[in-house]
């Protein structure tokens, strides 16, 4: 079966740290979601994976990118990378990079949900046109995005999957699952192009988004609740589960 | 209750020739066997670039050997992806018909429209008219069997006023089924008098809400073609044994593998937002858990209810079960990825064969007609 097979020695250089599991759902209010499927050519597909995970045929990866309106920590913006996957059979995203405009809300994703987030400058401009999307690291512009032409969809019609993050955990290194829940009021669909992409940037060389299958924005409301699995990131989901215990 | 077998030919790693080869004339020896021992269809599915998964691209190639080797077996072409980039819908009528003539009357034609970007975006499809692309062909196929004329205007293809040939062996033609993976689809398969070939494997209970619903629908359909086909059939696995816990020991590794293999395809729903795809997938998607969090994903340790593994009185005791849900057929997967050596898998028939299918309607009452006659519509150029 197909299997990833980075090095997790490589992969934790930019692992977060979770000292404590939290109970606590956050919720994130007023929320334009961008999400945009691109893929990617099957040379690297197992290499940008740890072995816990199957990478899909063909190889994808995905962007999101949040405008939050409100949540308890405040308004901020967010783009991340992920690369599509299967844990067990379950449909996944592997989180490999995220950047957020506020450095307090990097450190809370980080230490909460084992977000490998730092802070970046983002714009994120949306209208009844299309959206434009722009991450600056260190001065180099590591992402651009031009969508035009938004078309509107069904509620239901967008597919969020959820998402494993390789963090340093109480239970050790792992892959951290979490379940976002997205209630959505407006879903459109867009014609996008990806301008910039720097691959080192958004956390492997390999990566290589080379078409882009669909893109979407939505207004939305967006929960995280509290962590309830993880995973050993060399084994596989059948044997490698473990539920969080509250009390860690 | 009416058996089948049916062939993803999915294939292990790494994908040599030969390994290709042994898949493939593997299938074929378990088709011959399945000819003898009674069971009722062979089916062989179309898929496209789903490596691993399935490397059956050319069922109609497969099925014209099979149909060379065997004597009563129902040959069942299915399901053909009705999407004109895929296929022409003239080019399914003509492929059908063959077969048909060549199994002297064997056939069965499945259809569906993939769930996949993998095929889709492979063939340039855009997901949001595979839904009207495959309305259309189920409503031309009969046309283009049974009318020595036929032209059409339509949204997935128009074509001027031929005689497409050759016609069916079969008359008025062979029986057309619907592959159903998204819930809600065993509806447009029974609107439509058309059979329910039920390709992700639901629990019972959601199969007999599902199955009591197309019963009823049924009765009131607008025929699409000259057969009404009130048949659910459902897939399944098939590893027998007089062990049960051998057969376990076997069969259980081979379901997660086939499973596994299904979950790495890149879901239509997953790649692209359309309201014409709202389930993602179908890897045990419907298959209802024995115990712990569907949220889990260690569940696929256990196997999920109704599964043909398992010695001959747990099988015959399962199969009741889903006759008792309304099921009228169910179409075995054998193998996956070659994980059972062949002569087990070829004593697993036996024994289901000697020890099961027994407990059921013997093979000469079972190959009695199920079809009702309709009347084919009158319309010859097309409504869209």
């Amino acid at each position: 079966m197909l299997r990833g097979n980075a090095s997790i020695s490589s992969l934790a250089q930019s692992a977060a740290t979770i000292n404590q599991y939290s109970q606590e759902t956050i919720e994130f209010n007023d929320v334009v979601c961008f999400q945009m499927t691109m893929e990617m050519r099957n040379q690297a597909r197992e290499a940008v994976l740890p072995p816990a995970l199957h990478p899909t045929i063909p190889a994808s990866l995905s962007l999101q990118v949040w405008e939050v309106g409100s949540s308890i920590w405040g308004q901020f913006t967010m783009a991340v990378c992920r690369i599509a996957c299967r844990s067990g059979v379950r449909a996944r995203g592997f989180t490999s990079r995220v950047y957020v405009s506020s450095e307090s809300v990097a450190e809370k994703l980080a230490t909460t949900f084992g977000f490998p987030a730092s802070v970046a400058e983002l714009s994120f401009r949306h209208s009844y046109d299309g959206a434009d999307i722009h991450v600056i690291r260190d001065g180099e512009k590591i992402l651009s995005v031009a969508s035009l032409n938004p078309e509107p969809m069904g509620l239901n019609d967008v597919q969020y999957t959820g998402t494993l993050s390789l963090a340093h955990t109480p239970n050790g290194l792992r892959l951290v699952q979490l379940e976002a829940q997205h209630s959505c009021s407006r879903v459109e669909r867009l014609s996008s192009r990806l301008v910039t992409f720097v691959p080192e940037a958004w956390g492997n060389a390999l990566f290589d988004p080379y078409t882009v299958v669909s893109s979407s924005i939505a207004n939305q409301s967006v929960s995280f609740p509290p962590v309830r699995f993880v995973c050993k990131p060399d084994e596989l989901a059948f044997t490698g589960t473990e539920a969080v215990k509250i009390d860690q | 209750m009416k058996f089948g077998i049916f062939f993803e030919l999915s294939t292990p790693r790494p994908f040599t020739r030969e390994a290709e080869w042994h898949v493939y004339h593997n299938a074929l020896e378990q088709c011959r066997l399945a000819d003898q021992l009674g069971f009722d269809h062979v089916w062989a599915v179309e898929h496209h670039f789903l490596e691993g998964y399935s490397h059956s691209s050319a069922p109609e190639v497969f099925l014209s050997a099979v149909a060379a080797q065997t004597q009563r077996i129902r040959v069942g072409h299915g399901a053909v992806v009705c999407v004109p980039e895929m296929n022409h819908p003239v080019r399914v009528a003509e492929r059908a018909a063959a077969l048909d003539i060549l199994s002297n009357g064997r056939v069965e034609l499945g259809t569906a429209r993939s769930s996949t970007w993998t095929e889709l975006g492979g063939f340039g499809v855009n997901p949001d008219d595979t839904k009207k692309t495959w309305e259309e062909f189920v409503r031309v196929l009969p046309q283009m069997w049974t009318r020595d004329e036929f032209e059409w205007q339509g949204k997935a293809f128009s074509m001027p006023s031929r005689n497409v040939l050759p016609k069916p062996h079969q008359n008025p033609h062979p029986p057309m089924w619907v592959t159903v993976t998204s819930p809600g689809t065993e509806l447009d398969a029974a609107d439509r008098g058309l059979g329910c070939l039920g390709v992700s494997a639901a629990g019972y209970e959601e199969q007999e809400r599902r199955t009591k619903e197309y019963h009823r629908r049924i009765q009131h359909c607008d025929p699409v073609g000259g057969l009404i086909n009130d048949q659910v059939h459902t897939m399944n696995f098939l590893f027998c044994d007089e062990d049960y816990r051998k057969a376990r020991d076997v069969g259980v590794p081979m379901v997660n593998s086939f499973n596994i293999a299904n979950s790495h395809l890149y879901w239509t729903r997953e790649a692209y937002p359309s309201n014409a795809y709202q389930t993602l997938g179908n890897a045990g998607a419907g298959m209802k858990p024995k115990k712990t969090d569907a949220d889990d994903p260690s569940v696929a340790k256990g196997l999920p209810e109704g599964v043909g593994v398992g010695d001959p009185d747990h099988l015959v005791e399962t199969i009741k079960r889903w006759e008792s849900v309304g099921v009228t057929g169910i179409n075995f997967l054998l193998n996956a990825m070659e994980m059972i050596p062949q002569q087990q898998v070829l004593d697993s028939m036996r024994l289901f064969a000697k020890e099961v299918m027994p407990q059921f309607q013997s093979a000469q009452q079972r190959s009695a007609p199920v079809y009702t006659p309709a009347i084919i519509p009158s319309f010859k150029k097309g409504s869209f």
